[in-house]
């Protein structure tokens, strides 16, 4: 396994596109058994591909599949049909190369944030002490210089976010996974933890697969937006946003409206 | 009954006197302003002064009920015949042992059932039919099984201690939320790393009430334990003490019993503060 050289300090020299991170869903169906014991069908069989270093948003309502969809990318569900695969090797089970970072961050609350980071870098076989540096260094990357030695209870939910997220990344993923992230901040916190990521993510390269039921949340962010519908989940439309970064919800253009107009009446329509 | 707005609601009680309704209130906030090693220490003495009214009034029998003079003056002859001391020793020793030997087997069974599908179906009912079983009752089993000895002692009090330890370390391991466990598969953990960073400490709240349980049963079931043939210890002195007609000593014992759980349990609620920090 190819170990990528640690984050370069800002400013960045112009990245070298992007070569690893495609991940390619082809034909998946996913199933589960109900309580009633008969057979639930979360996703039918769906194809997708995400380029290297793209930033990609599934959007829909509950139960239209699409953590049902992230979940089976990282490994976490079995599928029932279909394959998915980054860079040509076959997804089997959780692997640190392709990242999640949960809606409920998922830290753990017995470790300190630096630890928490440490618990990521393990894998690398580094020592105590570069552990602990490569740590902090990660902490100040999501803006947390000095907050090393705080607990989980102790941060507010936007903080926790970017030490989840500074953990992720500590484990070097080509593919990032977000579960509805910012599901539970409120609309301030969000707007600067989505400049957050954006930086991050423009300085990592990482391919990005992000679910929201947020349509604006998808449209600041991605590069191209899948739309999801219920019973049984599914991908309904798909379309690119081209405008450039940064953009702002307080300040769109007509394409954004555009893009946003077309993507609430697919959702209103779907059924 | 209803007051009229703005007026300070009053109890009139049956003599047609007025009783003031804030008296045992304002009595409980100033205890409540005192630390609490000096509200304890206040509650102590109030009962010992209460406990002492009644034996004097003389509407009760001293030999059946004695006073705190006459206890106090027993725990000082039995510290003068050196029976408290070996009493305490023994006790505790047994008490130490049955308890590190429940709560070892009950963390490491705990763990493995919770974690193994086999074990966690067949558990329930498992515990459903040997939780009522007293502690009381297993005496003459351990004494078929390991005689008169030490041995049965601790089989009794591992035995109580064991099964609270391993349910609640059970429910504990099992009950480890979902993502703790994707977080850390994802993060790149081997499975020794996940049991050991993420299964254990995730569990160890539980693991600590199961030990707390477990200290608090290890002590009632001491005093079974001793019913086997022993010839030291707080429960062999109650015995003892109850056949020679001395409830001055009986009420020594039962104290006895009583400070050290208390002890015991103030003791592990301090240590666990420290052990879990992030419940707090």
């Amino acid at each position: 396994m190819a170990i990528s050289p640690a984050p370069c300090p800002s400013p960045c020299p112009v990245p070298a596109p992007v070569t690893t991170g495609r991940v390619r869903v082809d034909g998946v169906a996913i199933r589960y058994r109900g309580t009633g014991g008969h057979w639930v069908e979360a996703l039918a069989p769906t194809d997708l591909v995400l380029e290297p270093g793209s930033f990609t948003a599934l959007v829909g309502p509950s139960g239209c599949g699409k953590s049902t969809l992230l979940n089976a990318v990282a490994g976490f569900v079995p599928v029932q049909a279909g394959r998915i695969d980054v860079d040509g090797k076959s997804v089997a089970g959780p692997d640190p190369e392709v990242g999640v970072v949960f809606q409920q961050y998922a830290l753990f609350p017995w470790l300190t944030a630096a630890q928490n980071i440490g618990f990521a870098l393990k894998r690398f076989g580094l020592s105590a002490a570069e552990r602990r540096s490569q740590a902090l260094a990660g902490l100040a990357e999501v803006g947390l210089e000095g907050r090393g030695n705080m607990y989980p209870g102790q941060l507010s939910g936007g903080m926790k976010q970017r030490v989840a997220l500074a953990r992720t990344l500590a484990s070097r993923p080509k593919v990032l996974l977000m579960d509805e992230p910012f599901g539970a901040l409120d609309a301030q916190t969000r707007a600067s933890m989505h400049e957050l990521l954006l930086g991050v993510w423009e300085a990592h390269r990482t391919t990005v697969l992000f679910v929201t039921h947020d349509v604006d949340e998808a449209l600041v962010l991605s590069d191209r937006v899948h739309v999801m519908s219920a019973g049984p989940g599914r991908i309904v439309e798909t379309l690119d946003v081209a405008s450039p970064r940064p953009r702002r919800v307080d300040d769109v253009d007509a394409t954004y409206l555009a893009n946003r107009n077309r993507i609430m009446r697919r959702l209103r329509h779907a059924h | 009954m209803s007051a009229p707005p703005g007026e300070t609601l009053v109890v009139r009680e049956a003599g047609g006197r007025v009783a003031h309704p804030a008296l045992p209130a304002l009595a409980g906030a100033a205890l409540a302003r005192l630390g609490p090693g000096l509200r304890a220490a206040l509650a102590i003495l109030g009962f010992i002064l209460l406990w002492t009214l009644v034996t004097a009034s003389g509407l009760v029998n001293r030999e059946l009920f004695p006073s705190p003079g006459m206890v106090w003056s027993a725990a000082v002859e039995l510290w003068d015949e050196g029976a408290l001391g070996s009493d305490l020793t023994a006790s505790l020793g047994r008490a130490a042992t049955g308890f590190v030997l429940g709560s070892v087997s009950g963390i490491l069974v705990g763990l493995l059932t919770a974690r193994t599908r086999v074990f966690s179906v067949a558990l329930t009912p498992l515990l459903t039919l040997l939780r009522p079983i007293p502690a009381i009752a297993l005496v003459p089993l351990a004494i078929v099984w390991f005689g008169v000895g030490e041995g049965s002692k601790y089989f009794v009090i591992g035995y109580t201690v064991f099964l609270a330890v391993w349910l609640n370390t059970h429910h504990g391991a099992a009950g480890i939320a979902g993502t703790y466990i994707r977080a850390s598969r994802s993060l790149g953990a081997s499975t020794r790393r996940e049991f050991f960073e993420v299964v254990l400490p995730a569990a160890a709240p539980h693991i600590v009430a199961g030990l707390r349980m477990g200290a608090a049963l290890a002590f009632l079931s001491l005093v079974a334990a001793e019913l086997s043939g022993a010839s030291s210890g707080i429960g062999y002195r109650i015995q003892e003490a109850r056949q020679f007609f001395r409830t001055d000593r009986l009420f020594v014992g039962l104290i006895e019993l009583g400070l050290l759980g208390a002890l015991l349990d103030v003791a592990f609620v301090a240590v666990s503060r420290r052990v879990i920090h992030w419940e707090h």
